[in-house]
């Protein structure tokens, strides 16, 4: 049976457009449960014996729940407890509409078997679907489709099974109409609560009801948020400005709102108490108003943590603590431009990962949960298990903040462990920082190839034999994803040919499957201590597309002809087949390098390659290429406890320099090659050059030394970084690397079609992209992808050539690297706090990185490992302290910390704070009366002992 | 337009019959044929109705978009004709055989709407001097068996009656910046009162008489005819002379007063039709095309 639907939109013109879509209904559409007899339904979802123990529904039934509450509740409905559940199809297109997080969930629970959740194609079902009425407002017309549908099933199951439609819906309207048709409806809670199975679903629940404000006052503490329509129409107008917010770390009652404007000319909006920031949580994007010029205030340089310890009674102290921001005295040109919230346009909620904190009731069941990330508000919760969740690290996801609240509602969602255990605080880490770690879904595991696989004769015709070349590659030990090898011969002519062999991921990988777009949305591999996130299905990673030794492997080929002053006289790219002779780490290499007995056709091969490289390494330096430093660490894993047992900073060999020269040479080979084919849509990392102001530390720690640094040029700063030297301090070099790498700009991908400026500060060279690790970057596939098209080895595609995709592309990109290394270091902190857990008290030297207002940095050599010393003391009146900003210097009691000064501190954990333990640093030499500590005695298994407690 | 060929001794034949008021096919001569009138028979327009005159066939359908107000009458919207002669009508009209034809048909319209009496075009303006409705009248022929000209009004007239314009309202902010808004309710829209549309009735001059609803062989008989529209109050909107013959005053006025007098009972049975249509809401079975 035909019906058309038909609808009026305005079109984004301006224009009134009238849609008019064909919509059919049918007859056979199946209610999908085994006791139907009616419906031949071959496998029905729905259970014969729908089992859901509840005190109110005693009888076996199917749930229908509505669409506010699969919204809502879609944490409660994943529980595998809830099964037998019948979503209907206007319920999912309602959900899709709403929210695409939700809507993913409810397919996910939909497509999991043991759920038997089944969708119910009501809307195309001729006795359920119904047409919108004059007057009727398109909500109540679904709520009716609902309901009608719910009225359908239980006519359609047969009285003789027994089970019952439970229509659940929070909409007490519709509650009410469902009962005098006579369908059996409950609100969601009074279900839930009503399941007898589980009780701890019930904090599962999000609290959305408004009769739940009880416990707080019912003074409105925040201003109303303005509706969206008055919010965009005062944007146009220019009286809000929209912009994301930014919460401080440091202090609560601030933040900033950052405004997108055009080019560089990004603006931040300073907010400051409660009032003002008005239920703005970090990342949402908000409308703020400005103030007037004369109520702007500087930024407060206070630390401010929001206790939580009082209650909402107390507003009063928390005015006094506004107040206190605002009485400081400030300079007139350190006011910044004011604003206040006025609405908020989207919300960035996510789940956020914390601990919970007990409420002094004993009884309560309502907590405050503390995020682990600062900036993240208190997060009220309600739940029965606090007992048990006390010292766990779990999940909450915020349900609302409603205007008389003093902190945002939300809902306990998961459990992860037992905070401070290995395993949880990396699964805290990991979702902390955004990164996609579960395990590859069924439907990317199905494009990987079948086992086993074998290079085909087609592949063969089509790529270049290298089996017989001799191959080898350099990585580190323990390296199971290999993604490039080298080679090195003499050719006839007495020529040199290199070739770079780079894992062929891009053969395995195609275009737009599920598995390109899981690679894409990870954007790279991260790495953990001890622990690695997979970009890519292991069985590629470490298998087909590793360039495992004397294995036959698929590998794109960047090959050059060099003379012996590793001038490159001819490039060329192919795809190729090769196979690899050894894999080395770089000790091995090195020593066969060195190795004078050594003569094999491996260890010419390298000693060839080391020599280019050094030539080629020199001729870069030359350029003015920086070579800087950041102290790495890396620790001795226990194999049995996985506990880190020693830690060392990464040692660099000749061989390790040797691998990067021909990386940075394929790169730039390819960087080049794909820009001239493609100069619109080629994907290149660039590095812009640092603003001058950048440097002012570096000069005015140099200032000190009597030392002088050029900064004007990345060669005369390289020069400048070469010759600084002491007599004496063979360290002090590093350590200005090391300052001179803070005041680097974060190197980023591009697309060349919509930027002009390609340099490479770094590296000297005026392009450049990644092409050398396709295993663990996203970037490399595409350039494989964009360099295979150039060179006629394979097709190319749509997205491929659109330079907007492919700068949406290249900001995923950014910020999963970004968010992979913050990862990373969060990683090495935690692995360095459980080292020293073990490890107890230790007294090293170090040296003064930084001076601040009232402490002093201090980076220690031996582990790599960066600290802070307090001089100031919650316990003890604080000494006397003349910071000197011009020098910097630092004046303690009549002692002054100069940049770089050697210093002897003892180093601790401080686990007061189990959510954020940290390294604690405190004096020992020089002594200065009240500063320093004594030298503790040595007596470490004591001290373990008591910070294992 | 579609002619047929007729011989001489059938012309004297058709002569003679309106002579003595009677035609070949038993009418009189101020008889319509056989008049069919369905509305909403094209759903993704917002007005539409089909009207069958004998084995005349056209389909009208009116589509509402936003435009601007002509600079002249900032405060009215207005009218767009065009009338495809589809080639399902007549062979004739293959290629562009139809377009002088088309063209000539959408001035006619033109003409005899350009009267402010017709229609309230001001209650199309949405903002004076910004918006307006623009309601575009499309005319289809899918079958020429004379008198298209009446055939075609009344087709306007119904689907004019069936259009539903969306309701829309503009809202403005403080500084003067203006959205239009739409309802979300699609049945929440606006009518056209249709009340004052005139009908063109065509009278044919055979012999010393003229009859109303020429079929094409009365036509071929025929050396001019006069074509006058009429308000259902009796008021003309517009005169037309058509053909290559010439009409002495005398006649003139006798068939301006026929043409009153035919229009004026024209309207009433078909504004009642259309309400009987229109009280039968959507329970009402669809004939459409194949019925």
């Amino acid at each position: 049976m035909l019906k058309s639907k038909t609808f009026v939109k305005k079109t984004r013109s301006g224009g009134i457009l009238k849609v008019v879509r064909e919509h059919y209904l049918r007859d056979d559409i199946w209610c999908g449960s085994e006791v139907c007899v009616e419906c031949k339904d071959e496998s029905p979802v729905l259970e014969k014996d729908p089992c859901m123990e509840s005190s109110m529904c005693t009888f076996p039934h199917y749930l229908i729940p509505d669409t506010n509450v699969v919204l809502h509740q879609i944490d409660v409905l994943e529980d595998p407890l809830i099964r037998n559940v019948i979503i209907l199809q206007t319920v999912l297109q309602e959900v899709r509409h709403r929210s695409a997080p939700a809507y993913k969930r409810i397919k996910d629970a939909i497509h999991n078997k043991e759920k038997h959740f089944y969708t119910f194609t009501n809307e195309h079902h001729r006795e359920t679907f119904i047409e919108r009425e004059p007057g009727e407002s398109a909500n109540d017309r679904n709520d009716r489709a609902i309901r009608a549908a719910a009225h359908w099933y239980s006519k359609h199951i047969p009285d003789s099974a027994e089970i019952k439609v439970v229509m659940l819906t929070n909409d007490r309207l519709n509650k009410e109409k469902a009962e005098q048709t006579g369908l059996l409806v409950y609100r969601c809670d009074e279900y839930i609560k009503s399941l007898i199975a589980n009780p701890e679903l019930v904090d599962r629940l999000a609290l959305t009801s408004d009769e739940k404000n009880e416990i707080t006052s019912s003074k409105i503490l925040f201003p109303e948020h303005l509706p969206l329509s008055q919010i965009q129409s005062g944007i146009k107008s220019g009286k809000y400005i929209q912009g994301t917010f930014r919460a401080n770390r440091d202090n609560f009652l601030e933040g900033t709102v950052f405004v997108h404007g055009e080019g560089d000319e990004s603006t931040e909006i300073l907010l400051q108490g409660l009032q003002k920031l008005n239920r703005a949580v970090h990342q949402d994007v908000v409308a703020v108003e400005l103030l007037p010029q004369e109520d702007w205030v500087a930024p407060s340089a206070v630390v401010l943590q929001d206790d939580g310890s009082k209650g909402e009674d107390e507003e009063e102290e928390e005015e006094e603590e506004e107040k206190k921001l605002q009485t400081k005295q400030v300079h007139r040109d350190s006011l910044k431009p004011t604003g206040r919230v006025v609405g908020i346009i989207k919300r960035n909620w996510r789940p956020y990962c914390g601990m919970l904190t007990l409420s002094h009731i004993k009884e309560s069941t309502r907590h405050l949960f503390t995020p682990a990330d600062r900036r993240i508000p208190r997060i009220r919760i309600e739940t029965r298990q606090a007992a048990t969740l006390e010292g766990q690290r779990i999940m909450v996801a915020i349900d609302g903040w409603p205007k008389n609240s003093r902190y945002p509602r939300g809902h306990f969602m998961k459990n992860l462990g037992s905070a401070g255990d290995k395993e949880t605080e990396t699964e805290v880490l990991l979702l902390e920082h955004d990164v996609p770690h579960l395990p590859f879904s069924q439907n990317v595991l199905s494009f990987l190839p079948s086992m086993p696989w074998a290079i085909t004769e087609d592949d063969m015709n089509r790529r270049e034999d290298l089996r017989h070349l001799c191959v080898c590659s350099v990585d580190p030990p323990g390296c199971t994803d290999i993604d490039d090898a080298l080679h090195c011969r003499e050719l006839e002519n007495g020529n040199l040919e290199v070739g770079v062999h780079i894992a062929d991921v891009s053969h395995f990988i195609r275009p737009g499957n599920a598995m390109d777009q899981e690679a894409a949305s990870r954007g790279t591999t991260v790495y953990l201590c001890g622990k690695r996130i997979d970009m890519v299905p292991e069985l590629l990673s470490s298998n087909l597309c590793s360039l495992r030794s004397n294995v036959e492997r698929l590998a794109f080929s960047c090959i050059w002809e060099m003379n012996d002053n590793a001038e490159i006289l001819n490039t060329r790219f192919t795809k190729s087949v090769i196979n690899s002779k050894a894999s080395l780490t770089y000790a091995e290499a090195q020593m066969k390098i060195d190795d004078r007995n050594m003569n094999d056709d491996i260890t010419k091969n390298l000693r060839g390659l080391n020599k280019l490289a050094k030539i080629l390494k020199a001729g870069r330096i030359e350029k003015g290429a920086l070579t800087l430093s950041s102290p790495e660490v890396r620790f001795h894993i226990d194999s049995e406890t996985h506990d880190p047992i020693d830690l060392q900073t990464k040692e660099l060999q000749e061989t390790n320099s040797m691998v990067e020269e021909f990386m940075l040479l394929a790169n730039i080979s390819v960087a080049q090659k794909i820009y001239d084919e493609f100069s619109e849509c080629a994907l290149l990392r660039k590095h812009p050059s640092p603003p001058p102001s950048n440097y002012d530390i570096l000069h005015k720690a140099i200032k000190t030394k009597n030392l002088v640094i050029h900064t004007d040029s990345a060669k005369e700063l390289a020069d400048s970084l070469n010759q600084a030297d002491i007599e004496g301090f063979p360290y002090f070099n590093t350590l200005l690397r090391i300052l001179a790498t803070r005041c680097m700009m974060q190197a980023v991908y591009f697309c060349s079609g919509l930027d002009s400026d390609f340099r490479h500060y770094g590296l000297a060279t005026p392009i450049y992209t990644h092409f050398t690790s396709p295993i663990r970057r996203y970037s490399d596939i595409i350039v494989h992808r964009l360099l295979a098209v150039a060179i006629g080895a394979d097709s190319t595609y749509p997205a491929l050539m659109d330079k907007h995709k492919q700068a949406a592309l290249c900001n995923n990109l950014n910020y999963r690297h970004k968010m992979a290394q913050y990862a990373q270091r969060a990683s090495v902190a935690f692995h360095t706090q459980l080292f020293f857990k073990s490890r107890g008290i230790l007294n090293e030297e170090g040296f003064i990185l930084f001076v601040r207002k009232n402490a002093i940095i201090v980076l220690i050599p031996k582990f790599g490992l960066e600290g802070t010393v307090f001089f100031e003391n919650k316990d003890k009146p604080s000494p006397k302290m003349t910071f000197n900003e011009e020098v910097p210097t630092l004046t303690v009691e009549g002692h002054t910390f100069n940049l770089f000064d050697r210093v002897r501190v003892t180093i601790s954990l401080d686990a007061s704070n189990i959510q954020h333990q940290k390294i604690r640093m405190s004096l020992l030499e020089p002594v200065i009366p009240g500063v320093s500590v004594p030298l503790p005695e040595a007596e470490p298994e004591a001290k373990k002992a008591k910070l294992d407690r | 337009m579609a002619t047929v060929q007729v011989s001489e001794a059938e012309k004297l034949y058709v002569l003679h019959g309106v002579r003595d008021d009677l035609r070949v096919d038993g009418r009189g001569c101020e008889d319509y044929r056989h008049v069919e009138v369905e509305t909403d028979v094209v759903s993704n327009t917002d007005g539409s109705a089909k009207v069958s005159l004998g084995h005349t066939n056209v389909l009208v359908g009116v589509k509402a978009e936003i435009g601007k107000p002509k600079p002249m009458v900032p405060d009215e919207g207005y009218l767009e004709f065009f009338v495809d002669c589809s080639a399902n009508a007549t062979p004739e009209f293959e290629g562009r055989g139809g377009e002088g034809l088309g063209i000539e048909l959408s001035n006619t319209l033109v003409k005899v709407f350009s009267n402010k009496h017709c229609l309230d075009l001001k209650s199309l303006c949405i903002s004076p001097g910004e918006n307006c409705w623009v309601l575009y009248v499309d005319v289809l022929l899918l079958q020429c068996d004379g008198n298209l000209f009446d055939a075609i009004s009344m087709a306007i007239k119904a689907a004019l009656f069936n259009t539903k314009i969306p309701k829309v309202h503009i809202c403005e902010d403080e500084d003067g910046g203006k959205e239009i808004e739409l309802s979300d309710d699609p049945y929440d829209c606006v009518r056209v009162n249709v009340e004052n549309i005139p009908c063109i009735v065509t009278l044919c001059k055979i012999g010393h008489r003229h009859v109303v609803d020429a079929t094409l062989q009365e036509k071929a008989c025929s050396v001019a005819s006069l074509l006058i529209s009429v308000t259902h109050t009796g008021m003309v909107t517009c005169v037309r002379k058509v053909g290559g013959g010439s009409l002495d005053p005398e006649s003139i006025f006798e068939m301006t007063e026929t043409g009153k007098r035919v229009g004026k009972a024209l309207h009433a049975p078909l504004m009642e039709l259309l309400q009987k249509e229109e009280s039968l809401g959507s329970k009402r079975q669809k004939v459409g095309f194949l019925g």
